[in-house]
């Protein structure tokens, strides 16, 4: 429907469709989408629906305590972004932790992100109509949180990595558990390949839409699996000094299309890159104490005083790469907690990869980038 | 059964001119299907899912009167009208769309002599009733007065071009093949062999247009939920959304019928407790058809859904030809004399 | 990737009518049946009201500001409002003399904001069930083929489901 080709005396116009935040396919997000016909020509997102003030509110509790506060934004995710204000804490403080306490965190926040990927599989499955990849992914991801919940005792909110260490050790048993739920993982894969990859239908609505191009995703900031899908091997595991990926030998992964199929493709390839990285550190798991002398104890933690300073850290999380910013002023409490999340960077593919695609792309594309709209707006 | 004696309304029920528009395949029937195809849409796609599906309603039946508790809900909640909607498309469009989606029943026999039409061009009428519906629900989508529900309506506009065609012309493959435009000969041309066997090309034709053509997946594009809210219905609630979702399902129910008719030998091959004539044959073709329904609610959970443009394109590329390949292979069955 | 589409449509459908036939159900049918949880499970907390020693350690460890001290002939001891917990455990792990536990409960709901405000006596309680469970707890085994399976309790029970158990059907005089 191409109202220019109508007539020449009438005016052509674009109908402006909210796509927002009370749509079954838009999350917590308004997308304010021009549609000239069923052709997209501009679209604009309007976000802060789910703005919670955590980096004000962080400023108001002891350094411990904003551990359950800064998690909550991606709690699905929330190993990773616990341990990336973790470490930034654990330099103004100068502690080392300890080798067992690196491997107990890089098992813990792999299984977070292979749940993490399970979830944005599921969701863009749900996005693009097939309701079974959602049921599927939401319930492979519960035998990832009942093995979360036996390590560290419970099921989302672990608030298990301290500054200098981990809460507790590796319970009996858990490795046989592990074992077990990660083989069961590694049997799903071809059925969702068979189900949902190779669809046909899958492949036509995919293959082609959105694509981001390599110079564009390095110019425009993007991050994490959308970034290592246009071609660009970065991966924050590899640069930050945090966890085992250095003794473990860790890779990333990339795809060079830069389409909808790579960006899922690049997340499936990270859950068998991370089953690999798991099994690695069980074997290799060095004995020894799982936290520094000086921060021992829970009471030590509360009422310890950080030295004055500042202090920068950099994780990779399911989404991308988070970066924290805590400065101290000698007190028991931050002066200021400053986190980047990998969602809110990642907002500007929604412009760059959506103009002159359809209005069916739109899901597409949001399920593809993993946008996840209580961590980008915090 | 017409020998019997009996007081005059139940042989009144059972002329044929009122039980089959009142009972089976009418309205009665449709009601008792809608409760059962809905429950078992549900419970089917949740055991592919791996959870439960309705539970709790009748327990013991597995949660069978879930679509009954549900269609109660429908009929006590609100009905909302809204402010701005042309009043008398927004009530009275969908139910002139339900009307037209279970006329075409009046041309399907039940067995030879038990029909409520006598007519040798019965397919005909049949396949016209069943593609007179869409233009009512394009009238439905502009009164609603909103913006999704106009782009739902104009996809499924778009839509009804690209599988009517495929539709009418399988259907004169078989009827080329046939030699014959009425439903009751057609039927009973397949004791022997089923028309699915002699033509699959017009079976997978006519079975993949009736998939775009009752909005099933992987063609439910004019309803798509995580695009265009609910399409056409978005703003209908309560008795309206009800009567809307039965229309979608009574078009997939009339068509199915019309699918056991011409490829699945309507009541043929018939078992040996059933009379040859009168309406317990129906029967067979109510279980035939049951089966090809459940087919349709079991690609739900199997299939994504297209794109508007790739719909399109489906029917015209390869369902297109498909058909007229059909057509050919029905020219060549008769002319080389190996059927009719 | 190369395979032609008629074969992937029907590499498809076979896995979803596999499922459809030979699968099992990843969900635990609550509340007909409830699911046990390990022994680090981070539940409802119970006080040892003997143990406690009023030192305000778990008050000042609360990252919600959930425990307030009730002054109880004379002593200090700990509420805790269930409305602001974010079962955290930070209490748990800083109470110098173990005066407080985790249960394993996390049925948390009540008909009322005022019956969420533990004082120290029900504080001591450690909450109780809101309801009998007729099917009963039910074990998880996480299973490599069939992912997870859920099974009736086992003879060997965790101690703390038996003491809320006894507590519970003593309470109501039924037999288990």
């Amino acid at each position: 429907m191409r109202v220019k080709e109508l007539g020449k005396d009438r005016r052509a116009e674009t109908i402006t469709l909210f796509i927002g935040p009370q749509h079954p396919g838009s999350g917590h997000l308004r997308l304010v989408v021009e549609l000239d016909g069923d052709v997209v020509v501009g679209i604009r997102p309007d976000i802060g629906w789910v703005h919670r003030g955590v980096e004000k509110i962080a400023e108001t509790k002891k350094f411990v305590q904003v551990i359950p506060l800064i998690e909550r934004p991606s709690i699905i995710d929330s190993a990773n972004m616990n341990v990336g204000y973790v470490r930034a804490v654990e330099k103004l403080l100068g502690v080392e932790v300890p080798d067992r306490a690196r491997y107990i965190r890089t098992i813990l926040c792999e299984l977070n992100r292979i749940a993490s990927h399970l979830y944005g599989i599921g969701i863009f499955g749900n996005m693009i109509g097939t309701s079974t990849i959602f049921m599927w992914s939401f319930g492979d991801r519960e035998i990832i949180v009942e093995l979360m919940q036996e390590l560290t005792g419970a099921r989302l909110t672990y608030s298990f990595f301290l500054p200098g260490g981990v809460k507790g050790d590796l319970p009996d048993g858990f490795e046989e558990k592990l074992e077990k739920g990660l083989r069961y993982i590694e049997n799903r894969i071809p059925e969702y390949n068979a189900l949902f990859i190779e669809n046909p239908v899958t492949e036509d609505r995919l293959k082609g839409v959105g694509v981001i191009d390599r110079e564009k995703a390095v110019q425009i900031g993007l991050t994490g699996p959308n970034l290592r899908a246009s071609g660009v091997e970065y991966d924050a595991r590899m640069v930050g000094e945090y966890g085992a990926y250095k003794d473990l030998g860790f890779k990333p992964v990339t795809r060079p299309e830069g389409d909808s199929f790579a960006r899922l493709m690049v997340r499936f390839d990270e859950i068998d890159g991370s089953i690999g990285l798991i099994r690695k550190a069980i074997r290799e798991m060095p004995q020894g104490p799982i936290m520094h002398e000086r921060t021992k104890g829970m009471a030590r933690q509360v009422l310890m005083k950080v030295p004055e300073g500042e202090a920068f850290s950099r994780v990779e999380c399911g989404r991308g790469e988070l970066t924290f910013f805590v400065v101290s002023k000698g007190g028991d409490k931050p002066h200021r907690v400053r986190m980047v999340t990998p969602s809110f960077r990642n907002l500007i593919g929604f412009e760059t990869a959506l103009v002159g695609h359809r209005l069916a792309d739109v899901p597409t594309v949001y399920g593809s980038l993993d946008y996840f709209p209580p961590e980008a707006d915090r | 059964m017409s020998a019997l004696v009996a007081p005059w309304p139940i042989s009144l029920i059972l002329e044929p001119e009122v039980f089959i528009p009142l009972v089976y395949p009418g309205l009665v029937v449709l009601t008792l299907t809608l409760l059962g195809i809905i429950w078992l849409e549900r419970k089917l796609t949740a055991k592919v899912q791996r959870r439960y599906g309705p539970l709790y309603v009748a327990r013991k039946l597995g949660g069978a009167a879930q679509p009954m508790a549900d269609g109660i809900k429908f009929v006590f909640s609100e009905q909302i009208i809204p402010r701005n909607t042309d009043k008398l498309v927004f009530i009275f469009g969908p139910l002139l769309l339900f009307t037209f989606s279970i006329l075409p029943v009046i041309g399907i026999p039940l067995s030879p002599g038990y029909t409520a039409i006598a007519s040798d061009i019965s397919l005909l009428i049949v396949v016209a009733l069943v593609v007179i519906a869409p233009i009512v629900l394009l009238m439905v989508a502009w009164g609603s007065n909103n913006k999704f529900s106009l782009i739902g309506g104009l996809r499924d506009g778009y839509l009804m071009i690209s599988y009517e065609v495929p539709i009418i012309l399988s259907i004169l493959a078989m009827a080329a093949l046939y030699n014959s435009l009425d439903l009751i000969e057609i039927a009973e041309a397949q004791a022997g062999t089923w028309g699915i066997f002699l033509n699959p090309l017009a079976a997978l034709a006519f079975f993949a247009a009736m998939l775009i053509a009752t909005g099933r997946f992987p063609f439910e594009i004019a309803e798509a939920e995580t695009e265009i809210v609910a399409g056409w219905t978005t703003e209908y609630s309560s008795a309206l959304y009800m009567s809307n979702m039965g229309t979608s399902y009574t078009r997939m129910y009339v068509m199915a019928h019309l699918f056991t008719l011409v490829f699945l030998g309507g009541w043929n091959p018939l078992p040996g407790f059933l009379p040859a004539s009168g309406l317990l044959p129906g029967l067979m073709i109510l279980v035939k058809s049951l089966a090809v329904m459940g087919l349709m609610v079991l690609l739900r959970s199997i299939y994504p859904r297209f794109r508007v443009d790739q719909g399109v394109r489906i029917g015209w590329h390869k369902l297109f030809t498909l058909s007229m390949a059909a057509i050919a292979l029905s020219v060549l069955l008769v002319a080389s004399g190996v059927w009719g | 990737m190369t395979k032609s589409r008629t074969l992937r449509h029907l590499r498809a459908i076979r896995t979803g009518v596999k499922h459809l036939l030979f699968s099992n159900r990843l969900t635990c049918p609550y509340p007909d049946a409830r699911q046990m949880v390990s022994e680090r499970y981070r539940g409802m907390i119970r006080l040892n009201m003997d143990k406690c020693t009023s030192c305000m350690l778990c008050a000042r460890a609360c990252p919600a500001n959930a425990i307030k001290m009730y002054v109880m002939d004379g002593k200090k001891l700990p509420g805790l409002d269930y409305a602001r917990c974010i079962f955290c455990g930070f209490c748990v792990d800083i109470c110098p003399v173990k005066a407080l536990e985790h249960t394993t409960l996390h049925d948390v709901a009540y008909l009322d904001y005022k019956e969420n405000q533990f004082p120290p006596e029900k504080f001591a309680e450690g909450g109780k069930d809101p309801y009998y469970v007729p099917g009963g707890v039910v074990m998880v085994e996480i299973h490599d083929k069939k992912g997870l399976l859920y099974k009736k309790k086992a003879v060997e029970k965790e101690e703390k489901i038996v003491k809320e158990e006894i507590e519970h059907v003593s309470k109501e005089g039924t037999e288990t």
